[in-house]
């Protein structure tokens, strides 16, 4: 049984996910029907299960935990009910921005370069204060929160630093998939009555992240989310629902 | 509180992640406080990376989370289940390549519940079948060892750990396969893991 005696020869190599890609459906195949290596498929599964017990202790950083439970919190909390406009939402309009919004200035600030000083001085601010323990913001003035992707952003995430001191929050994207060309992520502030406030605009990086600055306090919001919207200004109101989203602690 | 944090701190896995379905935040504390550290192990063997080792722990147990309800200990223990999901997603990282493209390793259910019912782990202390792991691979011949780890935990191919090293795909198949044996009788042994 030559056929038996190659695919068994690979079922280590299976088990440790060691294969080549082509090969590894026929020895799939061939262990579901092989009762011989399904058997020693199972032996060795049950040995390749306890490697990880081999390595070395390392510890994990305190604050892992609390990010973890916190990620955990925002991924089952309800996902924000938005009110969609039913007709084509306005665009930004730089030009007639105060009538557009109503006398409400646009106070969030995407990472640009005029957003970048600030953006670094607050990070150098928030790592100073963390290695050395001087000009830290009160404990209380810095909060955390995280926002989970769903669906089709399943694979992003985003942590939020409240600065509340200051005002204004930092948020770190990951995960992100690139958008179609003409296309932005527009971040929204959610009240608990379920009003949606634009907070910014972004394109993320080739690698999915971005740091982006909000200009404007979380106060008086309960959650986070973002859509995909129309470029390069977004829109005045959500257009769909948001799959990144988390609450605001 | 103190007596419900005591309680839970007793439970079994398989109660824990049924208070996980339930949406409970204690259990997912509890979860952490007892495979966090070795969870962040593997991911930081793997990667040598801390920051990119917290975001693997926090994907896996996320994803424990979320799906806490398709846990089927019939199919394994919860840690085995945890610990790999650590050591696939830090390998996707440090291959560059997405989830999709994983070897499918999963059995058709039917005959994974060919796998032991009972958690093989649940008599010893995680420290001493930590001990008896280590034991077991210092007792590999080096070559053998060394297969093992390329592929588990770099994610190397039998093919690429066989270009690296200089010697035939069949050696390196073959070296795979034995040190594996080995490890099972060894540890089947030190009743470890189930024969």
């Amino acid at each position: 049984m030559p056929e038996h005696d190659e695919l068994e020869s690979l079922v280590a190599g299976w088990v440790l996910g060691a294969l080549e890609p082509g090969e590894v459906a026929g020895v799939r195949a061939h262990v579901e029907a092989c009762p011989i290596c399904l058997d020693t498929a199972l032996r060795l599964r049950r040995v390749v299960g306890a490697l990880p017990l081999e390595v070395k202790d390392v510890i994990p950083p305190a604050a892992l935990r609390e990010r973890i439970l916190a990620a955990a919190a925002a991924s089952r909390g309800p996902m924000p009910a938005l009110v969609l406009p039913k007709t084509r939402t306005k665009q930004y309009r730089p030009s007639a921005r105060a009538t557009n919004l109503a006398g409400r200035t646009r106070r969030w600030v995407p990472a640009y370069a005029a957003a970048a000083s600030v953006v670094l001085s607050l990070v150098v601010g928030l790592v100073a204060g963390d290695v050395i323990g001087r000009q830290a913001p009160a404990p209380t003035a810095v909060v955390r929160s995280a926002l989970v992707g769903h669906q089709g952003l399943a694979s992003a995430r985003a942590n939020v630093i409240d600065l509340k001191n200051d005002g204004v929050a930092l948020v770190d994207f990951s995960g992100l998939p690139q958008l179609d060309s003409g296309r932005v992520y527009e971040i929204w502030l959610i009240t608990a009555g379920g009003r949606a406030d634009p907070a910014g605009v972004f394109v993320p990086d080739t690698n999915g992240s971005k740091f982006v600055l909000v200009g404007r306090s979380l106060a008086g919001y309960a959650q986070m989310a973002v859509t995909t919207e129309v470029g390069p200004d977004g829109t005045l109101a959500p257009t769909q629902q948001p799959e990144l989203y988390g609450s605001l602690v | 509180m103190q007596v419900g944090s005591e309680a839970a701190e007793g439970l079994a896995d398989t109660d824990l992640v049924a208070q996980l379905a339930a949406g409970s935040q204690e259990a997912l504390g509890q979860l952490y406080d007892r495979y966090g550290r070795l969870a962040y192990s593997v991911a930081y063997r793997v990667l040598g990376d801390s920051g990119r080792a917290e975001d693997v722990v926090q994907e896996a147990f996320l994803k424990m989370w979320n799906h806490a309800s398709n846990f089927d200990a019939r199919r394994g223990s919860l840690r085995t289940w945890l610990l790999t999901s650590v050591r696939n997603r830090s390998i996707d990282y440090l291959r560059g390549r997405g989830a999709h493209e994983r070897q499918e390793l999963e059995l058709k259910p039917a005959l994974a519940e060919v796998a032991p019912r009972s958690d093989p782990w649940r008599e010893v202390s995680l420290s001493l079948e930590r001990s008896a792991v280590r034991e077991a691979m210092d007792n590999l011949p080096a070559e053998q060892r060394q297969a093992v780890e390329l592929a588990y935990f770099a994610g190397y191919s039998h093919r690429e750990i066989a270009d690296m090293t200089r010697v035939p795909l069949s050696t390196v198949k073959g070296r795979m396969r034995l040190a594996l044996e080995k490890l099972s009788s060894y540890l089947q042994g030190g009743g470890l893991i189930d024969a």
